[in-house]
């Protein structure tokens, strides 16, 4: 097929449309210890953020909601990649991506591993909130036992 | 509007200028000027009759994709034809057609409720009107192909 739209292709690659279709940590979990909604309400993307905490470590992640492939493969890279990680670690890990999906800083691949791959959603200035919704509520989440809905709105 | 602003009191306008808040809406009110000279220039049947055999060829070419569902058919309805794609979220649609230079409104509609009826986060709406051509729905057409291509 002639392609005339390599940035479609760069927002739309393999990995991501894989995670949107079969979703890692894609469940409730009914002994959360914190669960937070995000909503884009602009765009109706919804999610269930779950946190299982044990100490200052995410024993368990994970979530449940509908959305566009964008945001369910950044929910599903998200859960899949702070699983097992401090809350400090998680929480630098949400400021990096946030700079990688807002700023112009270069998507390092040895750090970022396979969220690297959420870099071409910048292109789409209108598509950045759908991958930043879990992260927001993740944010949330271990920041403020108090929250229980972010929106990205 | 006001007539007079002391610290010890405020006296307003008398109706109707009590009612309008600071300058008005002037460069709203020249294009609306604007708009109104621009469609008494058409003819309206005529107009009128683009819309319907452009809704009756959006319809039938929308059809032919497998898949694809469009949700309202009332028979007098206005040229508008919402519909989902199965596998594809309307969003991720809205931004690909957005990129081949189609322009559709994709979400829910300011109607959630509605969704919530039909069971749908989404859905992509084509809105017609009496400028567009026959030729820019065979784009519409062959840019969802497109479309599934990258997301199948």
């Amino acid at each position: 097929m002639s392609d005339d739209y390599g940035d479609l292709r760069d927002l739309y690659q393999e990995l991501i449309l894989d995670h949107s279709r079969h979703p890692s940590n894609f469940r409730a979990m009914p002994d959360a210890t914190r669960s937070v909604e995000g909503d884009n309400p602009l765009c109706g993307d919804h999610l269930r953020l779950y946190v299982h905490l044990e100490g200052k470590r995410i024993a368990d992640i994970s979530f449940q909601g509908s959305g566009c492939a964008i945001s369910v493969a950044s929910a599903s890279l998200l859960t899949k990649r702070v699983k097992g990680k401090t809350v400090a670690a998680a929480e630098a890990l949400f400021h990096r991506v946030h700079r990688l999906l807002t700023m112009e800083e270069a998507a390092d691949e040895a750090e970022l591993g396979e969220l690297a791959a959420l870099a071409g959603v910048r292109q789409f200035p209108m598509r950045v909130k759908c991958a930043t919704l879990s992260w927001h509520a993740l944010h949330a989440a271990l920041r403020d036992e108090a929250t229980e809905q972010v929106s990205t709105e | 509007m006001i007539r007079r602003v002391s610290f010890e009191r405020t006296l307003f306008a008398d109706p109707p200028q009590r009612f309008e808040a600071g300058t008005p809406h002037i460069a709203g009110a020249v294009g609306l000027a604007a708009a109104i000279d621009y469609l008494a220039g058409l003819d309206r049947e005529a107009a009128e009759k683009h819309e319907r055999d452009l809704l009756a060829y959006a319809t039938a070419r929308l059809r032919e994709l497998p898949g694809l569902r469009i949700l309202g058919e009332a028979p007098r309805k206005a040229p508008l034809i919402s519909f989902v794609l199965q596998g594809v979220h309307a969003h991720d649609l809205g931004t690909i057609l957005d990129r081949r230079g189609i322009a559709l409104r994709a979400g829910h509609h300011c109607a959630m409720p509605l969704m919530e009826f039909y069971g749908l986060p989404a859905t992509t709406r084509a809105s017609l009107a009496f400028y567009n051509t026959r030729e820019e729905i065979d784009r519409l057409v062959e840019a969802i192909g497109y479309a599934r291509q990258v997301l199948a």
